[in-house]
């Protein structure tokens, strides 16, 4: 399945409590990642938060079908493969939402007239899946070695019935909660990139997500580097 | 049937509450009067309202009101042609693509393309092709759109107006306008310009001896030449010609209108300069 | 001169527009197209609404129909938007099944009237675990010159306003639905959810209600839609570069603004079709 080039590690999050406010409690659930586990792509990666499993490859910059060519920038394409059955109307929303994300952060005027894809396969679903699959793209996109603006690093956040604020639910989490919403974070000021949501939620709230997600996202980016760090410190 | 998973989708089946009610409609009682207040056996059409260029995005576009059936059509290109296989290259394509809003009729209806549409689109495109002098765009293609947002009968021949006013709009070069009138032969006496429910109407059938149709014709006006002619049912031969004439003489009550509004809209995209 | 500069350098000459706080087409940053509404003229549908925002123009009509609830849910009716961008109403959308804007569309109003309680799931039963409405929201584009997201909401919130279903009971002897078309009910509209949606550009200048072409040469996209409670049912961003806290927050003040002048134009457009009758 993969080559020498392949390292696994898990990066372990003992301190799951953050303080942000007294009233909300984060935590964030274990998460791991795998870069370079498939030998097909040029790039790929499984990201791996509680249960929830997705699996991303990147292709290119290749050759570009005429009509979707562009002239100053590379072409984009993402596929979001579900689990079970084919890709729907969600997935379409989902595809749209990570391929304008990853095109703010790749740098796509560095390959005009070319392609890019990227594959998401889900293995399995346990709540926070678009959190996950920005994640798992933002991780193969650098496996792949392409020029980045900037990362980002999905975080998902659940207002529960009583007004606690979940970070990373879990699927039983997601269906009992008020609200639900998805923030893609840039690693350069930490400002929002992307941000989905279900359910009604107050002004108020929606800043105390975002301030949550925010402070998540340093936990996550860290782990980026970490893991960057410790798989180049191997290869050399 | 394959799912679609390209549409937020609804229940596997579902039925229009017109299927329970507990009173039918009232069966069309004919030969009595039109429930419109028009007479039969006349070229009596319903008024038209008709504007072009309503739509920003087309090169040319036309919307036509007759009634409640409302047709709106856009009109895009001429531009490079997409099927390069096509051995002609020195004259140009017309395409046509014609479909009905989901919520058009009285029974909801797919967004997929049916058969129906695709007879009707074929019809469009062989009545309106005579008309556009399509030499003058070799390699090209125009693209006709029609929508129908309200079928309330006769939509195929107020959609051959209404594309030939797009056309027109649209500045590609033409003959002639084509107008389209439609009749609905019924045993003795005939309709002009049918309403969905006359177009529909199932007497149950007594005599077998009746004959009854439906024509479309598609005429062009200042050449005096009909372009497109669709006819259904059983019709003899005298009823027939004599049905075509009666649809002829709809377009020429048709035609002032259309021009109108043709001139209206040259006007508007290009003032007359102010007398001084 | 204007004509070539705006065709060679289309992003320079909107950003000499901005640079003077206005806009090509002469509004202001902040404001909105001029919205009209039409409500109920297609007689065919059980509730139709069509709204034009300048050039852009939506037009919605709803179709209820008859079917089973499923057994997870028994007490609950369906809903079920879809949004059609047609090849007629720009030269950008070939034929054929929804692209991925449709489909994104599509899936966006979904979840607003999810999310917003506009409609209760519940209102729509007829005969719990037997019987339950299907309300099709087929909204199609006539026109397409941008923000079609804040028109398919108007559009959908007026048709549904527009709706009046047939009174349904069940024969006793039968079992079967008896219909009085004669007979109908408005339904019941909880919320009011009305969008507003906004464009940046050069990762800093926000504008409003955007055109096509605006929205084409802009770096992100956000919608936001707000209620009459002033909740917000939906911070849709699908990516683009990144906002500030403080610039979100000035969207939400527009869209709650917004929320009230289209409620208000809904509610006239309503007594002005009822006294005409």
């Amino acid at each position: 399945m993969t080559s020498f080039a392949c390292d696994k590690h898990r990066f372990h999050l003992e301190s799951g409590v953050m303080e942000v406010s007294p009233s909300t409690v984060s935590l964030i659930r274990e998460f791991g990642c795998e870069q370079t586990l498939l030998s097909r792509p040029d790039g790929s990666a499984s990201f791996v938060q509680g249960d929830t499993s997705v699996m991303a490859g990147v292709y290119g910059p290749a050759e570009v079908k005429v009509s979707k060519e562009i002239y100053d920038r590379a072409t984009l394409e993402v596929l979001v493969h579900p689990k079970v059955g084919l890709p729907g109307v969600r997935e379409r929303s989902q595809e749209q939402c990570l391929r304008e994300t990853c095109e703010a952060s790749l740098l796509l005027s560095l390959h005009p007239r070319s392609s890019l894809t990227l594959i998401l396969q889900v293995l399995h679903d346990d709540g926070s899946l678009l959190s996950c699959c920005l994640n798992a793209a933002c991780m193969a996109l650098m496996d792949a070695g392409l020029s980045m603006g900037r990362l980002f690093c999905g975080v998902t956040c659940a207002i529960s019935t009583d007004g606690e604020i979940i970070t990373d639910p879990t699927a039983a989490q997601e269906k009992e909660s008020r609200a639900l919403m998805t923030f893609a974070i840039d690693s350069k000021e930490r400002r929002v990139m992307m941000s989905s949501t279900k359910g009604s939620f107050s002004v108020h709230e929606l800043q105390q997500c975002i301030a949550v997600s925010q402070k998540a996202s340093e936990k996550i980016f860290q782990f980026y580097r970490d893991s960057v760090r410790r798989r180049y410190s191997k290869n050399l | 049937m394959p799912t679609d998973n390209k549409r937020v989708r609804g229940p596997e089946v579902s039925q229009s509450p017109s299927l329970f009610c507990s009173r039918p409609a009232g069966v069309l009682s004919s030969p009595g009067p039109r429930a419109d207040g028009r007479q039969r056996d006349q070229v009596d059409v319903r008024p038209v309202f008709v504007r072009c260029g309503l739509v920003s995005q087309a090169k040319g576009s036309a919307y036509i009101e007759a009634g409640n059936t409302k047709v709106l059509c856009c009109v895009y290109g001429p531009r490079e042609t997409e099927r390069k296989d096509e051995t002609d290259m020195k004259s140009g394509r017309l395409t046509t693509d014609m479909r009905f809003a989901p919520f058009s009729c009285p029974e909801r209806g797919s967004w997929i393309q049916g058969s129906q549409e695709k007879d009707f689109s074929l019809m469009l495109q062989e009545s309106l092709q005579p008309a556009v002098c399509l030499h003058r765009y070799p390699r090209s293609q125009v693209e006709v759109n029609v929508v129908v947002l309200e079928n309330s009968g006769s939509v195929l021949a107020h959609a051959v107006t209404c594309a030939s006013m797009a056309l027109a709009d649209a500045g590609i070069e033409m003959y002639d306008l084509v107008l389209g009138c439609s009749l609905r032969q019924d045993g003795g006496s005939f309709v002009v310009d049918p309403t969905y429910p006359e177009e529909n109407s199932r007497r149950p059938s007594g005599g077998g001896g009746e004959k009854r149709g439906g024509l479309t014709v598609a005429f062009l006006p200042s050449l005096n030449q009909v372009s497109g002619l669709q006819s259904d049912g059983e019709m003899a031969e005298e009823t027939l010609t004599a049905g075509i004439r009666t649809c002829i003489e709809g377009c020429y009550k048709l035609y002032p209108v259309i021009q109108q509004a043709l001139i209206k809209a040259v006007r508007r995209a290009a003032p007359p300069p102010a007398e001084s | 001169m204007a004509a070539g500069f705006k065709t060679a350098e289309p992003l320079e000459y909107h950003r000499s527009f901005l640079k003077e706080n206005c806009r090509p087409d002469g509004r202001e940053l902040s404001e909105f197209r001029t919205t009209t509404l039409n409500i109920g003229s297609i007689s065919t549908a059980d509730g139709s609404a069509l709204v034009k925002m300048g050039n852009t123009t939506i037009i919605c009509g709803i179709k209820a129909e008859l079917t089973n609830p499923t057994a997870d849910a028994p007490g609950k009716g369906y809903i079920v938007p879809n949004v059609d961008l047609p090849p007629l109403c720009s030269s950008r959308f070939r034929p054929g099944p929804p692209g991925e804007q449709a489909q994104a569309a599509s899936q966006f109003i979904a979840d607003v009237i999810e999310s917003s309680d506009l409609i209760k799931a519940e209102d729509l039963c007829v005969d719990r675990g037997k019987l339950c409405w299907v309300l099709y929201c087929d909204l199609m584009c006539l026109d397409y010159d941008g923000n079609i997201l804040d028109a398919c909401l108007i559009a959908l919130l007026a048709a549904l306003r527009n709706t009046q279903l047939p009174e349904v009971g069940i024969n006793k002897e039968t079992c079967l639905p008896e219909v009085d078309l004669e007979k109908r009910q408005k339904l019941h509209i909880h919320k009011h959810p009305v969008g507003a949606s906004f464009c940046v550009f050069d990762d800093s200048i926000l504008i409003v209600d955007p055109t096509d072409e605006e929205e084409n040469l802009a770096t992100a996209h956000l919608t936001v839609v707000t209620d009459e409670d002033g909740r917000l049912c939906s911070v849709h961003k699908p990516g683009g570069t990144p906002l500030s806290g403080e610039k979100l927050q000035e969207c939400i003040n527009r869209a709650t603004a917004r929320q009230r002048e289209i409620h208000k134009l809904i509610d006239k457009v309503l007594d002005s079709v009822k006294t005409t009758q």
